[in-house]
This record gives C-alpha cells, structure tokens and sequence, in this order.
C-alpha cells in the first residue's frame, strides 16, 4: 500500500557534495537537501534554511542502499528503514543528531536513535 | 511454545489434555525449532484444546519473536501457537489465516498490547485484519456480526490513533533496537535474497541510484533494492527473488555487467549490510596517518579541520628532494626515478635558497601565520602544512612509536608542544581510564600541572582532590586534560601498549614518558605515563606465551633454540643458542617448535661434568670472566644465568667447551677412562648421535681435537686414508699417522713424506675404502641386518652383539630396538659408542660385565668410515618413519644411542669436509642426549639417495641422482636426470636438491618420516603437502626437506 509512497529524490552526482540525513539516512546532494529538504524528516525543513543542512546531513557515510520496494525489501528491514519513502539511503552514518534537531525530533514524537559506537 | 508449556509450572496440568488429544505432541515440545507454518488439517481439529491452551500462554510476544526466527515450515504443528502465531500468520500468509480459530478478540486485544513494540505489524493490521476476519468466520465460526462491529470498531480506533501518531509508528527506530530485535530480522528463505552484480569499478553507486532511477520509471520491476558497498570495488548487490528480475531490471544499464550474477548464501546476507560506522573524530592536534602518495604511513598532526569540505591541514616532515625540485624549477631534465622516496627531513629554507629555489613569504589568510612557500607547498618551522582529503588520513588506531615522536619534536620547540599533542593521543583512551586514588596532573588549561588524586570518576569527567591546600575539595576535570602522573621511586605496571604487563619501578619521568626500570628484564623502558598504573605487583610482566614461560629452552622452527628472555604480548624474544655473539630473535609463538625440558650434562673443557644449575666460569670467548649457573644444556651449549649480565635477561650462551666448571678439576680431564666412568651412564650413549649434530652447527671440530678424546681418540683417525682439502697440499691423499691438537700428520701417497695440515683441511671420507663400497652396497640392498656383508668391522661387531650387548639391553632398551632398530641393523653407531665412549658405562653396570668382555675388544681401527656411511644408505632405504618416534619415546636409558642409524645422513651431510675426525671422535664430547628427533630434521641439506639434484660444475648445472651419500657429506651421483651419464662425487656444496612441484614424487630428508617417499600433492607457502606412500598419511612438511625423486 505504501508502495504508492513518492520516492525520495535520487541523487543526481556522486561526488563529495553527496551528503546523508543524520536521522533517517536519505542520501541525495547537498543541493538537493537544501532546496526540498528531506522527505522523510521534513520537521527539519532543511530547505528553509541552509545551515541545517549542514546540521543534519553528514558527508560521511558508508555504503549506499537504493530502496526500491521498501516495504517487501529485506535489506531495508534489516537496516530498519522500511518505514521511509522509497531512495537511496546510506548502510550506516557515524555521527549524532546535534542535540537542537534530537529536540526536534522529541517534539515531533519521532524516536532517533544514535548510531551506535563500536 | 511448547517450550513455554515445558517450563511452565503448570505444565502437569496440561499434560492430561495433551496426551488425549495428540501423541505427537511430544514431539513438538522437543522441537520447536521446526514449528513455523499453519497446519492446515489438524490446527483445525485442535481448535478447541488451543484455544484453552491459549489462556496458558502469557508469553506471547516472546513467542512471537522466536517465530519469525524459525524459518522452516513445519505443517504439523503450527498451529498450537495459537493467538500469537496468528499475527505472523496474517503478516506473512493471510491465506493461512482461515485455519486459525483464534476469535478475532483475542487477536486485536494482544495486538494491541504487543503491537506497541511492534509497530511494523501495526501499520498493516489495519489493512490485514477485515479480510482474515471474514475467512475466519466463514470457517470456524458462525459470524457474529456483533462481534464483528466490534472488531471493525477496534479496528477503526486502531487506524485513528494510527494516524494520530502516525510520525511515531512512521520509523522503526521507535523502539530501542535491541540485539534481539535485530536477530527477528534475521532473513528468512521467504525473504528475496541478495544477488551480487558486476559493475564498472568506481561507478558503484551511481549504478545503484541508476536502479532506483529506474525502478521509478518503471515500477514493474521485481527488484527491492540495490546495495553499493565502499568497500566492495567492482559490485554491487541487487535484492530480488529471482535472479531473472536482477537480469531485467539491469538490462540496458551501462556500467553493468551481466554475465555473472552470484546468489548470496542466506547466512552473509547481513554480512553484506554489516558496516561498522566508524566514527571519524578529527580535531586540531590529532594524530594521523597519511594513507596515500608519498607519505603514506608517515605520522602527521592535524592543524586545522574544515568539516564542511571535508578537508584538514595536517603538519607533516615533508619528505623532499631539494636538489629535484630545483631541477624543475630550473626548467632541466629531471630523471625520474620511480619508487624512490626521499627520506623524511625538516625543510631548511636556507639550503632551498641556495639551490635558487624561490622561496615565498606568504600570511595564510585563514591563521594569520607566516609560512613560507615552495611551489605552492607550505611550509613552516621545517614542517610541511599540506590540505588533505579527510578520507585520506587515517584516524583510527594511531599509535606513534616514541621515535616518531621524537622526530616530531621540532628541534628547538620547548616541551609545550609536546605535551599538548601527547594529550591527543589520550584522546582515544579507553573507559575506565582513571580510577579513584591514580595520581594525576593537568596537563591543559588555567590548572595546568595542578597534582591531585582522583576522587570520582564520570563520564568524560573526572573529580581529583588537588594537592594544594587552598583550592576546594575537588576539582571537575575534563578527562582529556588530565594525565596520570608518577614520581621517580614509584612502581608501576604496565596496563596497556607494547608492554602491556610489565611492572617496574619508575626512574625517571620525562613529561608524559616514564622510564621504567623492568623487574624482569632489568632494562630500562619507556612508556607514557598513560600506560601504566601505580602498583606494588612484581610481575616479570606477562610470563608465559602459549605453553611457553619466560626462561624455557625452546626449539624454534628453523632448527635453531634458544632461551625465552623476554614475552611480549604476541611474541618473546629468545636469546638463540648461538654462542658465538648473542643473538636475539623476536619469535612468534607459533614460530616455536617445542620446548627442550631435557636434563643433561656435558663437559667442560676440562672434562669436567657440568649439569644444569652447575655454577661455571666461561674461560674463553666473548663472554670470558662470566659466571653462573647453568641453566639449560643442549647440543653442547650452555645457557648461564649470571645475574650481574645485564642483557638478555642475565642469560649468556656458551659453548660447553668454554667453560669451567667451578670447583671443578683440571686434571682427570685426559685420562678419559676415569672421567667417563663418571657420568657415563647418563652421557655416553647419546654421544654418538649427538656428534654429527655439533658438527652440523658449526662447532668447531678442533675443540675436541686429540686432545679430550686421550689416546684413543687418535686411533679414529690415525690409519685412515684422508684427502687433504686446503692448503698447499690440496687434493693430495694420504694416511694419518698421528693427530696432534688441531693438525694431523699424513703421509702422503704421492711423495712419500709426512706432512703436517690443520684438521680442519682434511677429509676422510676417502672413497677408495673397501668398507665404504661394502657398506653401501649393503645399505642399499639388502635391508636386512646381516652383517658378514658389511666387512670388515661387523665380525667384531656381531659376536659382541649377540653375546654381550643383547642380553642385557633387551631388558633395558628391547622394545625400541625391536621395533625400530634392529631391522636395519644399524647397530654400529652403538658399537662405537661404547667403543668409544662408553667402556666404562658398561663397565659400571654390572649384568653387563659378563657379557661385555669387548668395549677395548672391538676396538675397530676404521671406526668412522666403519659406520658412517652404512646407517646412511641404510636408513633412507629403510624408509621407515618410526625410527625416530620410536627412540624419542622409548624410556630406556640406552635409547639415546638408537638413533644412531638416523641423523647420520644430517651428520654426513654436515659434516662437511672440514670435519673429519669428528665423528669418530664423539663420544669423547659427549654432549647432550637430544631426541633423535630433533637431530633428525637438523640442518640441511639433507642429500640422501634417489633423489635428484642439481650439480654446479664450473659454473654450468647438471641434473643428477644421488647415488649415495658419503660419509663427509659428499654424494655419489649419477649425472643426467635418468641416471644415465657418468657417477661422480660430489661435495655437498656443489650441488642442491632439487624442489619438488606439485605431483612429484618425492623423498623426505628429514623430520621424523625422514627417507620415506611420497607424493607431493600441494604447495602451500613453504609447506608441502605430502602423501606418504608408505602410510598414505597425508602430511603437511617443509618444502626445504623435501627432494624431487628420480624417476626409477
């Protein structure tokens, strides 16, 4: 059902402008992010200010998953991100929310949970 | 849960209605594991008992969670699992649903419950539950509309607080993801399945977002993701359930390439999405590692870190060839030399200038500082400041040595520096670093070398008690600015690094480094001050490597020994058992063969007994004027403790023959009858084997000349025909008529007079001998032990066999004579030994006495060539591997000679040239009784008959089989690879074995298999893989024993 979901934006090079949402892990450019935001954490609203794209996206990331069919996809089960808009995401971002947007995600009722440290 | 029916208290409640109803059931409280799939018959017939059963279960979700686990369809049983099971039902195969009974009440009441941690279930209820409802109904039950109004109301109730919260339940973060949870993921057969696709390297991800692009456009695809690994160079994973949907959905993409698409087996499909985030951590004043260009590997200092591109300055020791770059500069040819590096050196601007380099001075907008600047390289206090990529650096595990560091250390800087970028480096420390009452010191900020102890430890933070009396109580420091802190006189242990383990005592503190003076070792290390903590523990460190401990004599791989003088974490150093200088090898531990745990006793020069814990004097060599007790013997070696040595753990090597005994006389040494009669029992049959080994490694033969052997010791060789090798007088043959020392008179066939050549400068194998030819012909022939065929000696030999040697030592030694000697009558080597050696052995116990009339008896004048050579030729022949084991094991006192048959061949191969008498004159040094064994695989190379070598002859090679091998080590061979051209002899160093590939047939030269044959079935690095014909064992043996066999 959810298979009619909008597909996030698909990135469009795959430079080092690529950057992932901390929260969620939709990777796309860092113009992308700053022009329509992350489709998945529109609370965000990275696209109204720039600044926080900075502040949730990082550029490093490891690996790049391509989320066709979220829901019957058994890899985006596994990576626990079955739950968002069809595109490209990233296996595993390092870095934490800064604590303003975790504040966000509160407010929105929207669990994060940080990357765990090894 | 039937396993929850089996742990249940109630379970005797149960069983009744169990057993009446299905006596299958037993099996599924064994098993669980299969139960998965609805039964589709009998859950139905069982309806009733489950539903009862139902209100048993309080486990539910857990039983929910162990259901997803199992994947194998089990049709039987399925069912029993009642209400729970139904969800996954509904989840997985709605079409199962219509079997289950369980009222929809029940279902919705514990979805509602569980499902808050579930919401993946959650979200699809809604759609799910009207269907299976009715299929349910229809079969199970009369439809209840009221309940089904109900259920429609829950239901819309459901969906409503789903959209309410519908963000909360939007992310399978919602819930902690705990191990267990991810392990409910775990993929399944029903799950589609990774299929690993070829790409263009480097197009990785654009092919992955290619897919995406193109599953948008076209959403008929059956395919469900596609993974791009940074790691994985040259694929990509594509999810689908069919290899035909990975095909259609990658047709037409360029950058793909289809011709091979892999299935990933089931268990490393989260292998494949297994990334460790790494968290990169880079700040000013870090410690990094170049991963790339010239540089790579060289320590380097984070300066400055631009996040948002992803870029750091780092301060290098740039590693610049001045007079290069000036070339270029000046527009000339620069030859370019590939792989050269230039060495690590501080830039010296001045010298840049005088080799007309243009040197700028140039402000750095960014920092304000100066530097200078070379072609667009910065440079700054002789430092490179160079931009690089933060991916090409590593940050992780950076530990620079002290050397590095030192070299970092600009010259001139003032320890300030220091400090502040030693701190980095306790940036990584583990938790727990600091534990209440360390000392430590601030080492950063306005409290900036404040001492205090610590009081309370929290995250990041660290409360400390200063010392100082007028600050507060304590104090909250941030972990990073503090450093444990020691004084001179403390000790200390060692709890992380290189030494991890040592204790010692602080001797001095140089910042942040501590010199530590070992308890073990008694050498000073240097460590960081971080590494250790305060403690009154005498450890020598960590003591023991594998079944190793510090101080044990152990074999090493390539033959050598040595002595554990110090154990690191992953390795020890061993002081090697070479007594000429002290070598000091770091093992690792798999690189040690055995330990030697053998107590022996040797001579000294004096022919005095020296046994371990013997206090000596070593009288000759480098380490002449020490003195200790003997620690460990082997192979004519002494290992002494002198505790006023300072290196190597106290320990020295040295040759037996250097040494004194202390207290010991000076005067019995000549008169070896007494001598011998002392510590014969214990030493003397071992002598024989043992000599071909001392020679082997090199001891010098003349150590032992005449002069320990008595009068005696002359008779071996004086008599014999010998060659000399060296001098003036090369190549000429003649008989020895008297030994003197280290020389020999012989009289030389050719010119009728008597000349005087260093020992060393003869050999005796002289191949005119009728003996020599005899014996051979015996050892490759016949195997059995008749001895009339083997001339001249073996009369003598026999009658003292049969008469004297074999009553008694049946007793003593029969079984490992039985089994492994005898057969091959290799019984000289033992003749000899008590011929030379051992009269008094024999003489001191008494059943021998009757029987042993002889040791003078036989005295046969020709003792060297007289055995030599048979055991050889015998041996390998044999082909017999128990030889050996059968010696080591053998508990009988006498076996130590036994082995004489087998290190013979290692013996005459070593021996070489230069060491004639030494055979013969062996029981006289009587070293050590080493197991057969080890001599066996001793030195090479090993030549031994059959196998085929090749011959350097001025300067051109020859293929040629070993005939048989001489007893100084030289072989017969029969040139050309079919044994066709003419025999010659051959030294040993003229020639080598040649390397056996795959499939040879081969011969083992040594070890414990030694002269058994066999097939070379595999290469692995230095190891072959050999099929033993004998035993069709396969073994895994060192390729340098091993020798191609000519094809008979």
């Amino acid at each position: 059902m959810r298979n009619a979901a909008q597909p996030a934006q698909i990135p469009t090079s795959f430079g080092n402008e690529l950057r992932a949402c901390l929260r969620c892990r939709l990777v796309k450019t860092y113009d992308q992010f700053r022009e329509n935001g992350c489709e998945n954490c529109p609370f965000f609203k990275m696209e109204e200010d720039s600044d926080l794209v900075n502040e949730g996206t990082t550029p490093n990331f490891n690996g790049i998953i391509s989320v066709m069919d979220s829901d019957r996809s058994w890899a985006a089960k596994w990576l626990r991100i079955s739950r968002f808009v069809p595109g490209c995401y990233t296996l595993a971002v390092s870095e934490a929310l800064s604590e303003d947007l975790q504040n966000i995600c509160e407010d929105e009722r929207v669990q994060y949970v940080p990357p765990k440290r090894v | 849960m039937p396993r929850h029916r089996d742990e249940d208290e109630d379970e005797d409640d149960m069983e009744p209605e169990e057993d009446e109803y299905d006596p299958d059931q037993g099996l599924i409280d064994e098993d669980e594991e299969e139960e998965e799939e609805e039964p589709r018959g009998k859950g139905r017939e069982r309806s009733s008992q489950k539903r009862r059963r139902s209100s048993y279960i309080d486990d539910v979700a857990e039983e929910d969670d162990e259901e997803e686990e199992d994947d194998d369809d089990d049709e039987e049983y399925g069912a029993y699992t009642g209400g729970s099971r139904s969800k996954k039902q509904k989840r997985k195969k709605p079409s199962g649903a219509q079997f289950l009974d369980i009222e929809a009440e029940v279902d919705s009441d514990e979805e509602e419950e569980e499902d808050e941690g579930d919401d993946d279930f959650f979200v699809e209820t809604g759609a799910d539950i009207p269907e299976e409802g009715d299929g349910r109904r229809i079969h199970h039950r009369p439809p209840s509309i009221m309940e089904d109004q109900e259920q429609e109301d829950v239901e819309d109730l459901e969906r409503r607080i789903q959209e309410r919260y519908a963000r909360q339940h939007h992310t399978e973060y919602a819930e902690e993801t705990t191990d267990v949870d991810q392990q409910a993921l775990l993929p399944s057969v029903l799950d589609p399945k990774l299929w690993m696709v070829k790409c263009a390297i480097g197009k990785e991800r654009e092919v992955a977002a290619c897919l995406m692009q193109k599953y948008i456009d076209k959403p008929e695809l059956n395919i469900r993701s596609a993974i791009a690994l940074d790691h994985l160079k040259n694929f990509i994973y594509v999810e689908a359930e069919k290899e035909a949907h990975v095909r259609e959905a990658c047709k037409g993409l360029r950058n793909i390439f289809l011709q091979k698409v892999g299935l990933v087996p089931i268990r490393e499909m989260t292998d494949v999405l297994a990334v460790e985030s790494k968290a990169i951590e880079i700040s000013r004043d870090t410690w990094v590692r170049m991963k790339i260009g010239i540089y790579k590997g060289d320590l380097a200092k984070v300066v400055d870190v631009d996040n948002v591109r992803q870029r750091v300055t780092v301060k290098l020791i740039p590693r610049i060839d001045l007079q290069a770059l000036a070339n270029k500069l000046e527009g000339r040819e620069v030859v370019k030399k590939k792989a050269f590096v230039p060495p690590p050196r501080f830039m010296n601007i001045d010298e840049a200038r005088e080799l007309h380099i243009r040197v700028e001075r140039k402000r750095d907008q960014m920092t304000g500082d100066y530097f200078e600047t070379i072609e667009k390289m910065m440079f700054k206090d002789g430092f490179l400041y160079k931009v690089v990529s933060m991916k090409s650096i590593s940050t992780q595990n950076i530990h620079p040595t002290f050397d590095e560091l030192e070299k970092f250390r600009k010259p001139g800087e003032n320890g300030e520096g220091d400090v502040a970028s030693l701190s980095t480096l306790f940036s990584n420390r583990k938790k727990g670093h600091f534990v209440k009452g360390d000392a430590v010191i601030i080492i950063k900020g306005d409290l900036k070398n404040l001492k205090g102890r610590v009081e309370k430890v929290e995250e990041g933070t660290v409360h400390i008690r200063p010392d100082m009396k007028d600050l507060p109580k304590t104090l909250a420091v941030n972990e990073k600015e503090l450093c444990k802190y020691f004084e001179p006189g403390n000790h200390v242990k060692v709890v992380s690094g290189t030494q991890e383990g040592a204790t010692g005592m602080v001797v001095k503190v140089d910042n942040h480094v501590l010199i530590i003076l070992s308890d073990t070792t008694k050498e000073h290390l240097r460590v960081f001050a971080d590494d250790v903590v305060e403690s009154s523990e005498v450890t020598s460190g960590i003591t023991k490597i594998g079944e190793y401990e510090l101080h044990d004599l152990v074999l090493l791989d390539n033959n050598s020994f040595g002595v554990i003088i110090r154990v690191e974490t992953e390795a020890c150093q061993v002081l090697k058992g070479v007594p000429e200088r002290p070598e000091v090898a770091l093992v690792k531990l798999r690189e040690i063969k055995c330990k030697i745990d053998k107590k022996l006793s040797v001579q000294d020069c004096y022919k005095n007994t020296i046994s371990v814990k013997d206090v000596v004097r070593v009288i000759d060599g480098p380490s002449k004027g020490k003195q200790g007790p003997v620690e460990h013997i082997y192979r004519g070696v002494l290992f002494i403790y002198d505790r006023h040595h300072i290196e190597h753990a106290g320990f020295i090597c040295v040759k037996s023959l250097s040494c004194r005994v202390v207290g010991g006389s000076r005067a019995n040494g000549d008169r070896n009858g007494d001598t011998y009669s002392r510590f014969d029992q214990l030493r003397a049959p071992p002598a024989i084997p043992q000599s071909p080994r001392r020679f082997a490694r090199g001891g010098p033969p003349n150590n032992f000349g005449g002069r320990n052997r008595g009068g005696r010791g002359h008779d071996g060789l004086v008599g014999t025909t010998v060659k000399v090798r060296q001098g003036d007088y090369k190549g000429y043959r003649g008989r020895v008529v008297e030994v003197k020392g280290t020389s020999v008179r012989v009289e030389l066939e050719s010119q009728m007079k008597v000349v005087t050549v260093d020992r060393n400068c003869i050999s005796d194998n002289v191949a005119i001998t009728t003996p020599y030819r005899d014996t051979s012909s015996y050892g490759m022939g016949s195997q059995t032990p008749i001895h009339p065929s083997r001339t001249p000696l073996h009369p003598y030999m026999t009658p003292m066999r049969d008469a004297g040697a074999t009553p008694i030592h049946d007793g003593m030694r029969t079984p490992m004579r039985d089994r492994a000697w005898n057969p091959y009558a290799p019984m000289s080597p033992a003749r000899d030994s008590w011929e030379e050696g051992n009269p008094g052995s024999w003489g001191s116990s008494p059943q021998y006495q009757p029987g042993s009339p002889p040791s003078r008896t036989y005295e046969a004048p020709t003792p060297g060539s007289g055995w030599a050579n048979t055991p050889g030729g015998n041996y390998s022949e044999a082909g017999t591997p128990r030889d050996s084991t059968g010696y080591a094991n053998a508990p009988s006192p006498y076996l130590p000679s036994t082995p004489g048959g087998q290190p013979m061949t290692p013996n005459s191969a070593s021996y070489l040239p230069g060491t004639p008498g030494g055979q013969p004159m062996t029981p006289g040094t009587g070293l050590d009784m080493m197991s057969p064994v080890i001599g066996g695989d001793n030195e090479g190379p090993w030549f031994m008959p059959d196998i085929l070598v090749n011959v350097r002859n001025s300067g051109e090679e020859t293929t040629g089989v070993v005939r048989e091998v001489l007893l100084n080590g030289s072989c017969r061979v029969a040139l050309g690879s079919g044994a066709s051209g003419e025999t010659v002899t051959v030294l040993p160093n003229e020639m080598e074995v040649v390397e056996p590939r795959k499939n040879d047939k081969i011969k083992i030269m040594g070890g414990s298999l030694r002269g058994a044959t066999g097939k070379l079935i595999g290469v692995d690095g230095t190891d072959g893989i050999v099929k033993v014909d004998d035993t069709l064992d396969v073994k895994i043996l060192d390729l340098a024993i091993l020798s191609k066999l000519a094809q008979s």
